[in-house]
C-alpha cells in the first residue's frame, strides 16, 4: 500500500480518511454554516479550487503519484464512497432545521440527518468533484473528436455541481402574502426574517377552477374513509348519475356547484347561491345492494361560511363529500419595479414570473377560504448561477444522447 | 375508455407480441417480426390514447398507470434491441415481462382516480415519466440478465458477446435515466423555484443513477471481472426498486415526498 502504483485499497482509504476527518469535524464543529458561502466568498474559493485543479493537473507530469486521481481507481472510489452517504441519507429521515434536531439526541449529532451540510458529505463530495476535474483536465489535454460524447457527459456533470454549489449560497429563496388591492413588498425568508424588496406585487384576483366533487363513505367509528388502504371515490361529472360505491347504489339528483345551507330547526337542505362563500352541493339517494335499506338527502363539503352536511346511511357508514380539489390557481397581478417598470401578468403553478432577475412563482392562497381567498402566497427566487448549471445541465442532456447512440455494438466490431 | 376496457386491447396486443417473439426465431421472418410487434404496440398505445382523452391528462399518475407505460415500453426496447442487434431472444423476453405487468393491472386494478394537482400539470410531465419508465423497461432487462449469468456462472455460458450485451443495455438505461432526471431538474425549477431539493425520490434517484455509472466505469476499467460487474447492475436495480415505489413504504421518506403515487 503506498507504493507506485497506487491501486483501489489506497482510494478505499482515501476515502475512508475523508469520511472519519469529517466525522470528527461534525462532532466537534456541528455541520457547515452555508450562509458564509455568498457573493464574493463562492467566487474567490471557486477560482482557487480550479485554479488548484489546473495545478495538480501540471504538476501531475512530475509526479507520478498524481496521475493516480485521474485513473479508474480514484474515480470509481470516489463515487463509491459518494453513493454510500446518499443511500445513508435516503435511510434516514432528513430534517431541514437544526432546531428539529435537539428532540432526536445523540444521532443527530452525526450530521446524517441533514446529509448535505454534513462535513462527511461535504469533503467526499469535493473530493469527487477534483476527481471529476483531473479527470476531465486530463482528457482534454489530448482530445480527439471520439472524445466528444465523454467530455460532455463529464464537463456538464462538473459544471452543473460545481454552478449549484457555489450557487447555494447566492440563491434567495423568499415568502411573500399579497392581500387584494394592496401592493407589497416584503417578503420573509427561510428563517422568517423580514425583507424589503427592490419589487411590489399587488394582487388583482385570485382564481380556483375546481374538480367535480367527488362521494367518499366514512366509517362512523374511526373517522377514516372506506377501504382504509385504497379509500374509494365517486367523481361525479355529470348529473343525474347512477353509479354504485362500495355495497351502495347512488343516484345523484341535483347538483349545485355553488350553493348555500338553509338551515331549520331540524333540517337543512341546499339551494343555489352565486356569491362568496358558496359550497357545492349534491342531493343523493342510496340504496344498499344487500339489505336495500334506502337513505336520501343533501350532502356537501361546506366553506368557510356554511358547515358541511354527510349523509349517515347506517350506525357504521356515512356519506360525505371531501373538499373540492384546485385543478388550476392563479393570481393576477401588476408587478412594480425600482426602475418605475409596471408589468401585468397572470402567474398560475409551473408558470412563474420572471422580472428583475427574480422569478415569482406561485405557491399556495389561504385554504382555510378556499376558492374565495382573498390573498395570494407567492415564492421568489433570485439565483444569479442558474444560466451556469442549465448550460452543465444541457451539455449532460447532449451527452446522454451520444451515450445512447454509441452504445458499443458488437455486431460491427 | 376506462380500465374495463383494458383487456379488449391488452390481449390482442399480447397476441401480437408473442407472435412477433415466435417468428424472432425464424431466419427469413425478420420482417413479419418488426410488423406484427408493431403492430401490437399500436393497439396498446390506443388503449393508453383512449385513456389519456378520457382521462382528460396523461394517464402517468397512479402506479396502475405507470404500469401501463412500463409494459409498453418493454416491447418497444425489445424490438429497438432486436432492430439493431438482431439478438433473437430478446422479443420473448420483453413479451414475458411485459406480460407480466399487463396481468397485474387486469387482476389487481387500482382505484384509478381521475383529478391531479396543479403541479404535475405540466408539458415536462408526459417525457419526465416516459424517459423514465422507458430507461427502468431496459434497466429491468439488463437486471434480469444478470440474474441469470450470475445463478448458471459455472455453465461457461459468460463470454465476451454476452456482457456486452449487458453493457448496451445498461449504456441505454442511463441515458434515458439521465435524460428523464434532467428533465424533472428542469421541470422542477419551473415548478417549485429548485432545480434539485433532496426530496427522499431524486436522493434515491441520485442513488441509482451514480450506481449505474459505476457499473459502466468498473466495466471499462476491468472487462474481465464479470460478477463484481454483474453483482453491480443488480444493485443498481434494486435502488431503482427503491426509487421506483421502495420510497412509498421507506420510514424516512414518509409525509416528505413531493413524488408520491395515489
Amino acid at each position: 500500500m503506498w507504493m507506485h502504483p497506487w491501486k483501489y485499497i489506497e482510494g478505499w482509504s482515501i476515502c475512508t480518511g475523508l469520511f472519519i476527518t469529517g466525522m470528527v469535524l461534525q462532532l466537534t464543529t456541528g455541520s457547515i454554516e452555508v450562509d458564509m458561502f455568498h457573493y464574493p466568498v463562492n467566487l474567490i474559493s471557486g477560482t482557487v479550487f480550479i485554479l488548484l485543479l489546473l495545478f495538480l493537473h501540471i504538476y501531475a507530469r512530475k509526479v507520478v503519484i498524481l496521475q493516480w486521481f485521474s485513473g479508474f481507481e480514484a474515480s470509481i472510489t470516489a463515487s463509491v464512497s459518494l453513493l454510500v452517504l446518499v443511500i445513508i441519507m435516503g435511510l434516514t429521515r432528513q430534517v431541514s432545521s437544526p432546531t428539529d434536531l435537539s428532540s432526536i439526541g445523540g444521532f443527530a449529532r452525526t450530521g446524517f440527518m441533514q446529509m448535505t451540510t454534513s462535513w462527511s458529505f461535504f469533503l467526499l463530495f469535493i473530493y469527487f468533484l477534483s476527481i471529476l476535474g483531473l479527470v476531465i483536465l486530463r482528457r482534454i489535454n489530448c482530445f480527439r473528436w471520439k472524445d466528444a460524447g465523454f467530455v460532455l457527459n463529464h464537463v456538464g456533470l462538473f459544471v452543473a455541481l460545481f454552478a449549484a454549489i457555489l450557487g447555494s449560497g447566492d440563491l434567495q429563496r423568499l415568502r411573500m402574502t399579497a392581500s387584494l388591492d394592496t401592493p407589497e413588498w416584503r417578503a420573509t425568508n427561510e428563517k422568517n426574517e423580514i425583507t424589503e424588496l427592490p419589487l411590489a406585487i399587488e394582487l388583482k384576483s385570485f382564481r380556483i377552477d375546481e374538480y367535480p366533487p367527488k362521494l367518499m363513505i366514512l366509517d362512523n367509528v374511526t373517522g377514516k374513509t372506506l377501504p382504509e388502504t385504497q379509500p374509494k371515490s365517486l367523481l361525479v361529472e355529470t348529473y343525474p348519475l347512477l353509479s354504485t360505491l362500495l355495497n351502495w347504489e347512488v343516484a345523484i339528483t341535483n347538483y349545485l356547484s355553488e350553493a348555500a345551507a338553509l338551515i331549520t330547526e331540524d333540517t337543512v337542505s341546499f339551494v343555489g347561491f352565486q356569491s362568496e362563500g358558496a359550497t357545492s352541493a349534491l342531493y343523493v339517494k342510496a340504496r344498499n345492494t344487500i339489505d336495500g335499506t334506502i337513505r336520501e338527502g343533501w350532502v356537501s363539503c361546506g366553506s368557510f361560511m356554511f358547515p358541511y352536511r354527510s349523509l349517515r346511511l347506517n350506525d357504521k357508514e356515512s356519506l360525505i363529500m371531501p373538499n373540492r380539489e384546485p385543478k388550476h390557481f392563479a393570481s393576477n397581478v401588476i408587478v412594480y419595479t425600482q426602475s418605475k417598470k409596471i408589468k401585468k401578468s397572470l402567474i398560475e403553478v409551473n408558470k412563474p414570473l420572471s422580472i428583475a432577475g427574480w422569478k415569482i412563482y406561485q405557491l399556495n392562497y389561504d385554504e382555510s377560504m378556499g376558492k374565495w381567498s382573498r390573498i395570494s402566497v407567492f415564492e421568489l427566487v433570485k439565483d444569479p448561477w442558474i444560466p451556469a448549471v442549465y448550460s452543465g445541465i444541457l451539455m449532460m442532456l447532449a451527452g446522454a444522447v451520444y451515450l445512447f447512440v454509441s452504445a458499443p455494438n458488437p455486431k460491427k466490431n | 375508455m376506462n380500465w374495463t376496457h383494458f383487456v379488449y386491447f391488452a390481449l390482442p396486443a399480447a397476441l401480437c407480441w408473442v407472435g412477433g417473439a415466435l417468428f424472432a426465431y425464424k431466419n427469413d421472418a425478420y420482417r413479419r417480426t418488426i410488423i406484427l410487434t408493431a403492430f401490437g404496440l399500436c393497439i396498446f398505445f390506443a388503449f393508453i390514447l383512449g385513456m389519456w382523452i378520457s382521462l382528460e391528462r396523461p394517464p402517468l399518475r397512479t402506479m396502475g398507470e405507470t404500469r401501463l407505460w412500463y409494459s409498453f415500453f418493454l416491447p418497444v426496447a425489445g424490438l429497438i434491441m432486436y432492430i439493431r442487434w438482431r439478438y433473437k431472444w430478446i422479443l420473448s423476453f420483453s413479451t414475458l415481462m411485459a406480460l407480466v405487468f399487463i396481468c397485474i393491472n387486469l387482476f389487481r386494478p387500482e382505484i384509478h382516480n381521475k383529478t391531479m394537482m396543479p403541479a404535475l400539470q405540466s408539458p415536462w410531465f408526459a417525457p419526465h415519466v416516459i424517459v423514465y419508465m422507458f430507461a427502468y423497461a431496459v434497466l429491468g432487462a439488463a437486471a434480469v440478465i444478470a440474474l441469470y449469468l450470475l445463478l448458471r456462472r459455472n455453465k461457461a455460458i459468460m463470454n465476451v458477446s454476452v456482457m456486452s450485451l449487458c453493457d448496451n443495455l445498461a449504456y441505454v438505461g442511463t441515458a434515458f435515466l439521465t435524460i428523464g432526471m434532467l428533465f424533472g431538474a428542469i421541470w422542477a425549477k419551473d415548478a417549485w423555484g429548485h432545480y434539485w431539493s433532496w426530496d427522499p425520490k431524486e436522493t434515491w434517484a441520485a442513488a441509482t443513477w451514480l450506481s449505474y455509472l459505476i457499473y459502466i466505469h468498473y466495466r471499462q476499467h476491468k472487462p474481465s471481472h464479470y460478477t463484481i460487474a454483474l453483482g453491480l447492475l443488480l444493485f443498481s436495480f434494486i435502488l431503482l426498486q427503491v426509487c421506483w415505489y421502495g420510497i412509498n413504504y421507506l420510514p424516512s421518506a414518509q409525509g416528505s415526498s413531493i413524488h408520491v403515487y395515489s
